[in-house]
């Protein structure tokens, strides 16, 4: 066994985002993206992000690992890894060497990151050579035995493309390759969307599994707040490429602050009680005028609106216990 | 009134690197739907549900069984009539994105089937022009704001509605919603969900509702009939919101186990179990139960002989039926 493998550290790592912007320029001009956003994801944690489709939960992802696509620029901000360093700042090197060996990233739609030419065990051993892993057999023995853990039959995984793959074992393949060199921050962008109800409660409970017997940061991104509810210990709302909210996932849920959160909660189809409960959230998300406009991003929806509302952005604010949000209506603003 | 009698379908043997056996995609289904009523379905990926809803849309025909539409039975008509007849049923698609042509406004993607249907009815650009707007108002979208948008212009939620709005410019007896709402984002269901109830209500359109999570066919109408579908058979099946609580078959319990708790706002069923999902391709012999291979309660008898579906009301195939409590209950505090 190559020593690589068995000196695993035991110390979780955060990561501390600080006043990250990214934007996508387009002919219709500049969309902030992610604006001004600043996180500590604590170590250890499962932390859930949640937001409505556009919201920048995917380009925030990318950013934290430095890897936004064109038309994406990341504009300003820093993201500190412990033990690592700056990912927007460390040479080119060290950042491909902490992709995959120290973060781990499963990607959105993860049946487009596998190659469809390659074999999947052909594949493991492409990543294990790029981070110059000496021990090939060993990195397999790992793959098989993540595989195994997954409820899948290895050998036949290993030796499959991906299009004879069905899309749970697909999406399982993928947690595969974002742990298989002992990444110690997982990054899962919407893990479960377009499975079925089976496969997503059994993906959910391998990343918890996996989670705790590894002692992992894990990021859990999804625009469905029932898969964030079940599985993050914290959960931060996007609205807008901004922070609306943060907590822990019990208190959010229980006593959400900001009207944004509040109105996404009552309205998920719940499968017991009263169904006059539930009650659709009214209005779109921020368009490209409201987002350069001066006032709060949510105004334009918010049932408690404040005239000073539309004049300016609430800050994000800490109102105590490891909560955080943006709104003129909590204290701590005025 | 819809009324499916013994609906099977056999996709044949594909050749193929695996050599493919045929598949029995639905067997042996029988429900029906009222005026106005509505039926949903929920089972796991590949358990049959879009082939149903293809087979009653006229998208698909059946290896055997019979469809009765307001007392005419359709599957013995010949093709184009058929074709004409089953226009009556209107199929909405999971994917509001695929379903609208983008280089075509709204107002081109409403006017082509309105041009047909006045073509048939010898109307006038008038009655286009009338009907394209009322179809939009009963869909919830004031037509000024749409008309002249192209499909990316709009929220998956808005495109969506143009899609069901596009289904009743026909005047549809039947919608057939498949996955209608599992592309959108969460805060617009609950708004298409609602439009679906209110067309049953206020139109008596009947409803196929199509679905793997079992929370929205709760808001599609009370007096619902649920559906479980395991392997292309029907495993349950009874008033919806009695079948979420007090399921029978250890699959229907399964799926329920699978809806994830919100914590804080619920605690999980005191019986709630994780469930497995087998990657099982295996064919399974018709004297065993389907779900025997999987099931955690199994006993001797579940692999000697394959339980019938039993009972009227709310009726299931289950040697050992056990009523389990795994859906999670709404926490006092929540108000
Ligand atoms: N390649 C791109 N070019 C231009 N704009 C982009 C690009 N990728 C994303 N954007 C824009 O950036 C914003 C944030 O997109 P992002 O994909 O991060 O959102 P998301 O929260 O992940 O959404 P979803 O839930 O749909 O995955 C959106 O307004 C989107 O239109
Ligand atoms: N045209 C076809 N040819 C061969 N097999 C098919 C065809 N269409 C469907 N099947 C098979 O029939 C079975 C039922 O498929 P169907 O699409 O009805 O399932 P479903 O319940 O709608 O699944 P999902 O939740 O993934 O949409 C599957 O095994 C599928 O592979
Ligand atoms: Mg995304
Ligand atoms: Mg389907």
């Amino acid at each position: 066994m190559a020593a690589e493998f068995e000196a695993r550290d035991f110390h979780a790592r955060g990561v501390q985002i600080r006043n990250l912007r990214v934007s996508y320029q387009t002919p219709q001009g500049d969309i902030p993206a992610v604006n001004g956003v600043n996180l500590s994801i604590a170590p250890g944690k499962i932390t859930g992000i949640i937001g409505e489709s556009g919201s920048g939960k995917s380009t925030l992802a990318m950013a934290l690992m430095n890897t936004v696509p064109r038309p994406g620029r990341i504009i300003s901000g820093s993201v500190v890894v412990d033990g690592i360093g700056d990912m927007l700042t460390i040479d080119k090197e060290s950042r491909r060497r902490a992709h995959g060996r120290h973060l781990g990233f499963v990607f959105q739609a993860s049946q487009n990151s596998l190659n469809p030419l390659r074999r999947i065990g052909a594949q493991v051993l492409d990543l294990g050579r790029s981070h110059n892993v000496k021990d090939l057999r060993a990195l397999i023995k790992r793959a098989k035995e993540l595989l195994g853990k997954m409820g899948l039959n290895a050998d036949r995984v290993l030796l499959s493309y991906q299009h004879e793959l069905s899309g749970g074992m697909r999406q399982r393949v993928g947690i595969m390759f974002a742990l298989v060199l002992d990444a110690r921050v997982v990054i899962l962008d919407e893990p479960t969307t377009a499975l079925d109800m089976l496969s997503q409660a059994s993906v959910l409970q391998i990343v918890r599994q996996i989670h705790q017997e590894r002692h992992l940061t894990t990021v859990l991104i999804s625009h469905d707040m029932g898969v964030v509810a079940d599985l993050a210990d914290n959960v931060v709302v996007m609205y807008g490429g901004e922070l609306a909210e943060q907590g822990s996932t019990e208190e959010v849920l229980a006593h959400p602050l900001h009207p944004y959160t509040q109105g996404l909660i009552k309205a998920i189809p719940r499968i017991s009680g009263p169904l006059d409960q539930a009650v659709a959230l009214p209005g779109l998300p921020p368009d490209s005028a409201a987002l350069m406009a001066h006032g709060c991003l949510f105004a334009g929806r918010c049932p408690k609106r404040l005239p000073v509302c539309g004049e300016s952005r609430p800050t994000y604010e800490s109102v105590g216990q490891g909560r955080y949000v943006a709104c003129f209506r909590v204290a701590g603003h005025d | 009134m819809i009324e499916i009698k013994n609906l099977t379908k056999v996709f044949p043997a594909r050749k193929g690197l695996l050599g493919h056996d045929a598949i029995k995609a639905v067997a042996n289904v029988c429900f029906s739907i009222p005026e106005a009523g509505s039926v949903s379905f929920i089972g796991e990926s590949g358990s049959g549900k879009t082939t149903i809803g293809r087979i009653l849309a006229g998208l698909e025909t059946p290896s055997s069984g019979d469809i009765w539409i307001q007392g005419v039975n359709v599957t013995k008509m010949p093709q184009a009539e058929r074709r004409r007849f089953l226009r009556q049923v209107q199929l909405i698609q999971q994917d509001p994105y695929q379903a609208l042509n983008p280089a075509r406004t709204i107002e081109q993607a409403l006017g082509d089937p309105l041009k047909v249907i006045a073509r048939e009815r010898g109307q006038d650009s008038a009655w286009i022009q009338t009907r394209m707007h009322d179809v939009l108002h009963r869909v919830g979208i004031e037509p000024g704001s749409v008309l002249n948008k192209y499909p990316h212009m709009l929220s998956g939620g808005q495109r969506q509605r143009i899609v069901i709005a596009r289904a009743l410019t026909v005047d549809p007896k039947v919608l057939v919603a498949d996955e209608a709402v599992s592309m959108i984002d969460v805060s617009l269901r609950l708004g298409v969900l609602k439009l679906l109830k209110d067309l049953r209500e206020q139109f008596g359109i009947s409803l196929l509702f199509i679905t793997h999570d079992v929370a929205s066919a709760r808001y599609v109408g009370q007096n619902g009939q649920l559906f479980v579908i395991y392997k292309g058979m029907v495993i349950e099946s009874g008033p919806t919101d009695q079948i979420i609580d007090q399921p029978y078959h250890p699959y229907t319990q399964a799926l329920l186990s699978a809806v994830p708790v919100l914590k804080g706002l619920e605690n999980p069923g005191p019986d709630r179990f994780i469930p497995l999902r087998g990657d099982d391709q295996e064919l399974i012999p018709d004297t065993v139960c389907l779900y025997q291979p999987r099931c955690p309660f199994a006993q001797t008898k579940c692999r000697e002989e394959r339980p019938a579906l039993q009972g009227t009301e709310h009726a299931h195939a289950c040697h050992f039926p056990v009523v389990r409590r795994v859906v999670a209950t709404v926490r006092a505090n929540e108000g």
